[in-house]
């Protein structure tokens, strides 16, 4: 195998794979939303005797033959084009602008509250401390917790007669703003962990000579974190950013499982909307429709890092 | 000395505060703990935080009666089917190609720009794709099957590997490599018995990583699963029935749930911010 | 988190094997030909001689080697609904040496994982426990298998329709077809504490404070409102030291809140008349056009009446599933709530319920007065015209069009529709299946006794009023009509989502109704409206 051939086909079954399982997937979702998607099955039954396997008619305890019915059907897909009716119906769904408005909010604050927490935290343990492996472990822990688990596990939290929360007295899932805050904490409490564990590492790396002798010139703390350690950190703060944003623009499993999307459709993301269009109520086309938009936003967004991420891989 | 005394403090004061931080990102998990010992009837009457013994008696029969169902077993073994063989076909496709993007150097596209376009994957709504793949997996009649899942599961923990382990063969000296290829092995034995073993480590815990993503997945498990291959978060979304919150089942179930892939990642620790963030920083 | 995964590890191998060791005997047969059943803690429900049907008998395995699944709400073995599944499994496995499969799906996903498997033609379930509301969709698309012959055959367990009143038996029927075998009887009911109302002391403090005679049980909802009003706040349970509530609701959007607003809307709305007409005894749309009727006077004033009632609860009922609202009534926290069988039959179990013995039960009461259709006007004073209802879901197995095993699958669902097993039912709270059946009323209205349901640990109170309401419910002159067109559930889903915005006062009742008729008007459109005319046209019985 010459260079050129391994080139080849080290690489090819990716490129491959994504092609089969996410391109063309999309288009043919691009597909879906220009058209509109009929399916009738027509089914036909049949009785017939039943037969042993010797091929003797069965019989009924009282002697009577017994029958089975055999089914038979054609399932018919009827397509039609509807050309950008989907798109135009989004502009005029109020349900869409209330979902796209939630997953907006929940976005931004989510995020800032995990940079935020996230930074402050891993600056107050940038420090040796006796347990540091366990409180590393038990930040990881939230992280890989199944989100479909945390998110009725939290319904137990937010339990607002009897769960351990229900001393504050805080309409947490009943009142529509206190339901959207509580998505998000669950978010921040899922996930300003990752945060903290990547600023740590990064603090980590930091030349801690340079921070010494600025101390040593009497600097303030602050100074010190605005002038040293925020320029250092600020590659790893995009890259933490442009993964938590991508990700939270797509919330689905938190509030499916901790709110249904209530009360009313205080908290119904984008995607679960589009998830219960397409899916609970066969509306594919309009449902493919409103993921492509989800789409564009999300190439937007790793557009606008795109530059800034290309330099953490070359 | 007055330095020193003061410095000790510091580091006293820390640490009651890393314990209360700890202690408020553990509270959930213990509470969950908690509530699946209790009887149903204690669910809301215990006092204080719920401490088994103190509070109330613990009972391990929420624990008895999901374990004991077939469900929650099926469930189970779907889930470890399903995320083994998904992370055993992410590691076949994706490590030539984290090797390749590593080692060759490619002009059409350049190397950089390939990577990026794997990370890209990880950014799309998976929402986009769900409605086309079912469809695609109904006419294939591939619903409520453990093939459609691995396959799904696959390709959203690809980019992980590409991405992560190009990094990791990155690292390795290639001084090695270069000596086998000039002894005249071939690219592929060079990749098979040096560059790998080599990265053996890094490897196994990114398995372990993308193992607990691929666990976790619910979107297209509730989608394509409806009976044979229901993963274990379909199975959980399952606690909550048509009268309400079984709340003892419910923390049961998500402890079953939550422990797997928290076990894995604790286990894969030293790779879990290179993990996290696409080899983009190195923990 | 390592010892306990350590722990769970055992557990699971333990499951394995209490699994793998349980096989004794569920099915006695008797000389005469009756048999007898192992249900739960050593209990044998008794059939009569031929009950179960020409095909079952002893040593008889009329379907081995069969494996049907079978699509149910998620409940578990003990849950609502889903536990007389796994409790008939094993007895029906024994009975036919078949296999059966459950297959348990979260409520929200079980409507669509049904209708998918049913577009599709794919056939991968033989039959659903089904609400009610799901057959516009079901029927109206060929997708049911109709039971009439099966039914006539003789070969299978032994039930009969004329066992349910016409307003139930209409649910369970499409045209001639039969498509439901009997399980379930869904439909809400007042419930109230017959102690604290019926309590000399609290009944002269209320007259003193607001004037009016208690008339038990209440005949209007204004009554009840004023009830509850006077209640909510005073500690008159001494159950703890916390205030009190007059009404507690179940109102978690995604759920089975809508309800409440259609049982208490009822009767604001619907213009009484011995037939359906333009005017009379429609409910949901217009029959001429399918024009929404939702936000009329009559339903905005109704749902203006619920947010006044639930703010003599507690506030958190916005998020509240059945469970958590109805275990808040059996705490003896709230006066009344208006509910399904459900709650009549958990009240007896004591381990969660405080207030056996001390249950007051009635239809639903009826407003002061109603918004005519035909003048546009309100009819004060309307007296008392209690409205019947249905609502809810009335869980039952529907067979697919596209099973590959009818037969068995019927076998199976009709052992579940014989009486014994439908008092059974009736008898336990924790099966979710609720009475509705002469199988299950008190002579002589129906077939069952009070000693049976004593028997069976109900307070004689208690349940006397409980059956007699429901009775009552089922037959009622005058009926809430039940969608019954291909999109009910996208329809329901899109009023609940707007009830629950109004009830956590996002929106104004009016705007929450104007919202759901707008989305209502598209969704008949999308559907086609002459189709959708139509069905709706035979669906409520209008013949111009």
């Amino acid at each position: 195998m010459t260079r050129k051939q391994a080139k080849f086909f080290f690489l090819a079954p990716a490129i491959i794979w994504v092609f089969v399982f996410t391109i063309f997937p999309l288009g043919y979702s691009a597909v879906l939303s220009v058209f509109s998607l009929e399916n009738s099955v027509d089914v036909t039954r049949t009785k017939v005797p039943l037969l042993d396997d010797a091929g003797e008619p069965v019989l009924t305890r009282s002697g009577k033959p017994r029958t089975r019915t055999v089914i038979e059907r054609t399932v018919n897909s009827d397509w039609t084009f509807v050309g950008g009716k989907n798109f135009v119906r989004i502009t005029k769904d109020m349900q869409a602008a209330e979902a796209a408005k939630v997953t907006v909010i929940f976005a931004v604050v989510a995020v800032t509250i995990q940079i935020v927490l996230g930074m402050a935290l891993a600056l107050l343990f940038n420090r040796k401390l006796p347990a540091r492996g366990v409180m590393r472990s038990v930040m990881i822990m939230p992280i890989f917790a199944t989100p479909i688990a945390v998110g009725y596990l939290f319904f137990t939290i937010f339990f607002e007669n009897g769960g351990p929360l229900s001393f504050t007295g805080i309409p947490w899932l009943s009142n529509p703003s206190w339901a959207l805050f509580s998505v998000i904490l669950v978010d921040v409490w899922q996930w300003t962990p990752f945060a903290f564990l990547v600023f740590l590492a990064a603090l980590q790396g930091i030349d801690s000579e340079q921070i010494e002798a600025a101390r040593l010139d009497t600097e303030s703390s602050w100074k010190i974190f605005t002038n040293i350690v925020l320029p250092a950190l600020q590659p790893v703060i995009v890259i933490v950013l442009l993964l938590r944003f991508a990700e939270a623009i797509k919330v689905f499993d938190i509030p499916f499982a901790l709110t249904g999307g209530g009360p009313g459709v205080a908290t119904q993301s984008y995607t679960f909307l589009a998830f219960r269009t397409g899916l609970r109520f066969f509306d594919v086309g309009y449902a493919s429709a409103m993921s492509y938009t989800l789409l564009i936003a999300a190439m937007i967004i790793v557009t606008v890092f795109f530059s800034r991420i290309r330099k953490s891989y070359s | 000395m007055v330095v020193r005394r003061y410095a000790r403090l510091y580091d006293q004061v820390f640490s009651v505060v890393a314990i209360f931080v700890a202690l408020v990102f553990f509270f959930p998990i213990y509470w969950a703990a908690s509530t699946s010992l209790r009887n149903p009837i204690d669910t809301f009457t215990v006092s204080g935080v719920g401490v088994p013994f103190l509070d109330f008696d613990p009972t391990l029969n929420n624990w008895i009666d999901q374990l004991s169902t077939p469900e929650t077993q099926n469930a189970l073994i779907n889930s470890t089917i399903i995320s083994t063989l998904a992370t055993l076909l992410a590691l076949l496709v994706g490590l030539p190609a984290a090797y390749a993007l590593a080692r060759f150097r490619y002009t059409t596209i350049k190397n950089k720009d390939l990577t990026v376009w794997f990370l890209s994957q990880r950014v799309l709504p998976p929402v986009a794709t769900v409605m086309p793949f079912f469809l695609v997996m109904r006419s294939l009649g591939l619903l409520d099957t453990h093939l459609a899942l691995i396959l799904i599961n696959a390709t959203f923990i690809l980019p992980f590997v590409v991405v992560i382990l190009r990094q990791s063969f990155l690292d390795l000296p290639y001084e090695l490599e270069e000596a086998a290829l000039v002894d005249g092995a071939s690219f592929f034995q060079t990749f098979l018995r040096i560059a790998l073993p080599l990265s053996l480590p890094s490897v196994v815990t990114t398995g372990l990583i993308i193992f607990a993503f691929a666990w976790n997945e619910f979107l297209f498990a509730i989608t394509i699963s409806s009976q044979k291959a229901i993963t274990i978060p379909v199975h959980m979304a399952g606690a909550v029935d048509t009268r309400g919150v079984q709340f003892w089942f419910m923390a049961v179930r998500a402890l079953i749930a939550m422990i797997p892939p928290v076990v894995i990642a604790l286990l894969a620790q030293r790779y879990i911010v290179r993990g996290l963030t696409l080899g983009a920083v190195k923990g | 988190m390592f010892r306990r995964a350590m722990l769970a590890a055992p557990l699971v191998l333990a499951g394995l094997a209490t699994a793998a060791s349980a096989q004794e005997s569920f099915v006695k047969w008797n000389d005469d030909g009756s048999a007898e059943l192992l249900v739960n803690d050593g209990l044998w429900l008794k059939t009569a001689p031929g009950e179960l049907g020409d095909l079952f008998g002893p040593g008889e395995k009329p379907f081995e080697g069969v494996e049907i699944s079978i699509t149910v709400n998620t409940g578990g073995p003990k849950g609502g609904i889903s536990g007389p599944l796994h409790t008939f499994r094993p007895i029906w496995e024994e009975l036919s040496g078949g296999k059966l499969n459950i297959v348990e799906l979260p409520f929200a996903e079980h409507f669509t994982k049904m209708m998918t498997d049913l577009r599709t033609g794919t056939g991968q379930f033989d039959a659903f426990m089904v609400g009610a509301f799901w057959y516009g969709d079901i029927a109206a698309g060929n997708f049911a298998f109709p039971i009439n012959e099966l039914m006539e055959s003789g070969e299978y367990p032994q039930w009969s329709l004329d066992s349910m009143p016409p307003s139930l038996r209409q649910l369970y029927t499409w045209g001639d077809d039969v498509l439901g075998t009997l399980g379930d009887a869904d439909g809400q009911a007042l419930y109230y504490r017959r102690d604290i109302l019926e309590d000399a002391e609290w009944q002269a403090q209320y007259k003193a404070e607001t004037g009016k005679d208690m008339v038990l049980p209440p005949r209007t909802w204004q009554d009840v409102l004023s009830i509850s009003q006077f209640f909510d706040g005073k500690n008159w349970d001494d159950g703890d030291d916390e205030p009190d509530s007059g009404m507690v609701l179940h109102l978690k959007v995604g759920e089975q809140g809508h309800f409440h607003f259609q049982s208490l809307s009822a009767s604001f709305v619907i213009n009484p008349g011995d037939e359906v007409t333009q005017f009379d005894n429609v409910y949901w749309f217009d029959p001429t056009d399918m024009t929404p009727l939702i936000n009329k006077p009559g339903h905005v004033a109704a749902l203006e009446f619920l947010q006044e009632l639930s703010k003599t609860g507690p506030a958190a009922q916005v998020g509240w599933s059945l469970g958590e609202t109805w275990d808040y009534f059996l705490r003896g926290k709230s006066i009344f709530v208006f509910s399904w069988g459900d709650v009549g039959s958990l009240v007896q179990d004591t381990s969660r319920s405080k207030i056996k013995g001390k249950l007051g039960v009635s239809i639903v009461p009826s407003s002061e007065r109603y918004w005519d259709l035909e003048t546009e006007k309100w009819v004060e004073g309307a007296g008392d015209r209690r409205v019947g209802n249905t609502v809810g879901g009335s869980w039952h197995g529907v067979i697919s069009a596209f099973s590959n095993n009818p037969e068995a699958t019927y076998s199976f669902l009709s052992l579940m529709a014989i009486k014994p097993v439908s008092k059974w039912n009736a008898n336990n709270g924790w099966t979710g299946v609720d009475p509705g059946y002469s199988y299950q009323f008190l002579e002589p209205q129906g077939e069952a006794t009070l000693a049976e349901y004593e028997a069976a640990g109900w307070d004689p109170g208690d349940v006397q009023q409980y059956l007699q309401a429901y009775f009552d419910n089922f037959n009622a002159p005058t009926m809430l009509t039940y969608l019954r067109i291909p999109g009910t559930f996208e329809y329901w889903d899109i009023l609940d989502k707007n009830l629950s915005a109004a009830m956590s006062d996002q929106k104004t009742a009016q705007e929450a109704l104007d919202d759901t008729a707008a989305a209502w008007e598209q969704v008949t459109d999308r559907l086609d409206r002459a189709n959708q005319l139509k069905l709706y046209q035979a669906a409520i019985e209008y013949d111009g």
